[in-house]
């Protein structure tokens, strides 16, 4: 985990080496999009994103918002590593990720960033605790270490009685919340959300929002996708995108807060 | 990704389908079960064969003159021309313990009492011939007295069951008959020696050569008198054979290994059905849990660490198929080795081939379905419902 760190109050550590490297980028840009086109062939060719250029700064909370089809998914994709940019570039913790292999993209993913999704996507035959280590799995750590850390990360996000529950032994904002941690177990540059409170209602919503508020008081990154004007107040800046390009990036004077986490 | 960790999740797998990987992997112990029951059978047969060939016999060396490429056991189409020098030389070679001679003597018919029944020939040889083990009951005859040896098929030649004791006459071709006394049977698992043919169920009667073959083979021994080698004796298109008890059991060893392979070819058969058995329910395992790879992907999940996943899958699908298999296919065997009669041989370098084609049936019937599931593009995947 040593290119990784948990947001802007320590991103030190590798800064140097990553300017002496390539064309210096923003040093305090978690993550940097540079006039990037994603362009999908389907008979003709559809731009899902059109010249985007975009900074997150570390320890920013972003929201990301706009119509359906207008290519926010698309950007959380490329910003995850899951997709490659037709053209352009784009930066993750200083490394220019579209320029990467599959396998260096996947190692990317699995280290730096953290999902969170509006289905929770989590595994339905592993407890809590292993879908949280999950990533750790993947990312070749020591499994005493992992069982640690998920529970470490459980209790975070107050579910340490559940630790071993399955998800459909869970409600909807308990698997959110098992998810988050899991977003959080590689200890990622950041965490992208899509619609993290879609699929839940308003108090558990407000629930998660509250989570999120608090992982960003401790200095993470998030970068959440929704079409709910309240749920991205929450959000120091909301980026509005429509049709492949950002149509303008709104600052939040107060964002809302969440008063009481119940947790 | 670690392979204990690999096995876990897909050990949770195969366990989280219990029906269907039960009813996939039974493909696979039918084929493993097939193998190891022919194999068992094939194994123990041939313990049973060279056991009654083998053993004690095995030191033994078959000589006679036949035609050249005369089909048969030993002694096919032998003819006498060995004379008592030519044994008496034989003899005399270093590591020959003892020398039988062997000649059939042509014969019109048998009679004890008032009993007669026909019978072609009797075998003229020394009380060597046999072992103390080979009797019934009774013991072997002496040289130069009439006394006769029967197995138990010619006990059972008269109406009354001949027996030790007994005074049977042989009436030879030549017209005359000698009265002779049984002195020996022998036991019903002693067929005689590789000429009579092994396991022959043919009434045999045994002589001493002296005096029933000294009688008989007048003609021949006046032939021999001026030519004592019987190299010269022999027919120019003759040829001398000597085969010992080991290329026998060779030959009969080649037989059973060509049956064996030709079964277990066919057993072979039913585990590659097995195979395409599991090829075909991790296809569906693939796509029913698309999802689930999308969102490995997503935490950090190489396509290397899916594939392996997926392949162990497949593995643990043949491998168990192949552990309940060999118990199945033993039991099968041991019933119809109860069925022959046969004393049950476990082949265990079989047990484990079977584990190894377990895990190559796995790997090749998962090579591809894992493959697949490993090229998944994760935002597909994702998707998925």
């Amino acid at each position: 985990m040593a290119a990784s760190d948990s947001g802007g109050s320590d991103a030190t550590s590798d800064r140097g080496e990553a300017t002496d490297r390539e064309e210096t980028t923003d040093r305090g840009n978690a993550v940097e999009l540079r006039n990037v086109r994603k362009t999908y062939y389907l008979g003709e060719p559809v731009h899902a994103l059109d010249g985007v250029d975009v900074s997150i700064p570390r320890g920013s909370y972003t929201a990301v918002m706009g119509p359906s089809g207008s290519g926010k998914s698309t950007l959380l994709n490329l910003i995850g590593c899951l997709d490659t940019p037709t053209e352009g570039e784009v930066w993750v913790n200083d490394r220019e990720v579209s320029a990467l292999s599959q396998r260096e993209r996947t190692e990317v993913r699995g280290e730096e960033v953290g999902f969170v999704f509006q289905t929770f996507n989590l595994m339905p035959k592993l407890t809590a605790a292993e879908n949280v280590s999950l990533p750790l799995v993947f990312g070749g750590v020591d499994k005493n270490e992992r069982r640690k850390r998920a529970r470490e990360l459980l209790e975070d996000v107050g579910l340490g009685d559940r630790v071993g529950h399955r998800p459909n032994e869970l409600s909807g904002g308990q698997r959110q919340r098992v998810a988050i941690a899991r977003a959080l177990a590689a200890d990622p540059s950041i965490i992208l959300a899509d619609e993290p409170t879609g699929n839940l209602d308003q108090e558990t919503g407000e629930q998660i929002m509250g989570l999120f508020q608090r992982l960003h008081d401790e200095g993470n990154t998030i970068l959440m996708v929704t079409h709910e004007r309240p749920i991205a107040e929450h959000a120091e800046r909301v980026i509005h995108v429509l049709d492949g390009t950002v149509e303008r990036i709104e600052e939040i004077e107060s964002p809302r807060r969440v008063e009481t986490e119940l947790v | 990704m670690e392979f204990g960790e690999s096995l876990r999740l897909s050990l949770r797998a195969v366990r989280s389908h219990k029906f269907r990987s039960a009813l996939t992997v039974l493909g696979v112990v039918i084929g493993v079960a097939a193998v190891i029951t022919f194999v068992t059978l094939g194994t123990s047969l041939r313990a049973d064969v060279l056991g009654q060939v083998g053993g004690e016999r095995a030191p033994n060396v078959y000589v006679w003159a036949g035609p050249e490429g005369q089909n048969g056991g030993p002694g096919a189409g032998a003819q006498p021309v060995l004379t008592t020098h030519d044994l008496d030389q034989l003899r005399a070679i270093e590591g020959v313990e003892s020398v039988v001679p062997r000649g059939l003597v042509p014969t019109a018919a048998l009679s004890a009492e008032n009993d007669t029944v026909a019978q072609r020939q009797v075998i003229a040889t020394s009380p060597a011939y046999f072992d103390p083990g080979d009797f019934a009951a009774g013991r072997s005859f002496e040289q130069g007295r009439r006394e006769v040896v029967v197995n138990q098929q010619a006990t059972s030649l008269f109406d009354r069951h001949v027996g030790v004791g007994q005074n049977v006459t042989v009436r030879l071709a030549s017209g005359d008959s000698v009265n002779a006394t049984v002195v020996g049977v022998l036991n019903a698992s002693e067929g005689g020696g590789a000429f009579e043919g092994l396991g022959s169920s043919e009434p045999l009667v045994f002589v001493p050569t002296d005096p029933f073959y000294g009688t008989t083979v007048e003609a021949v021994r006046s032939y021999l008198e001026d030519e004592s080698d019987a190299a010269r004796l022999v027919p120019d298109d003759y040829v001398f054979s000597v085969e010992t008890d080991q290329d026998l059991v060779d030959q009969l060893e080649e037989l059973l290994n060509t049956l064996t392979s030709f079964i277990t070819g066919i057993a072979v058969i039913s585990l590659v059905v097995g195979s395409i058995g599991i090829a075909n329910i991790m296809l569906v395992s693939v796509t029913e849990r698309t999802k689930e790879i999308g969102i490995m992907k997503a935490v950090g999940a190489q396509n290397r660490d899916v594939l392996q996943l997926f392949l162990l899958e497949a593995v643990l699908l043949g491998v168990s198929g192949a552990i309940v298999g060999i118990p199945v296919g033993v039991a099968g065997a041991y019933l119809a080795a109860e069925y022959i009669g046969l004393d049950l041989v476990l082949p265990y370098d079989w047990f484990a081939i079977a584990v190894v084609v377990g895990v190559l049936v796995g790997v090749v019937a998962g090579i591809y379905p894992a493959w697949s599931a490993a090229k998944t593009d994760p935002i597909d995947a994702l998707r998925y419902e």
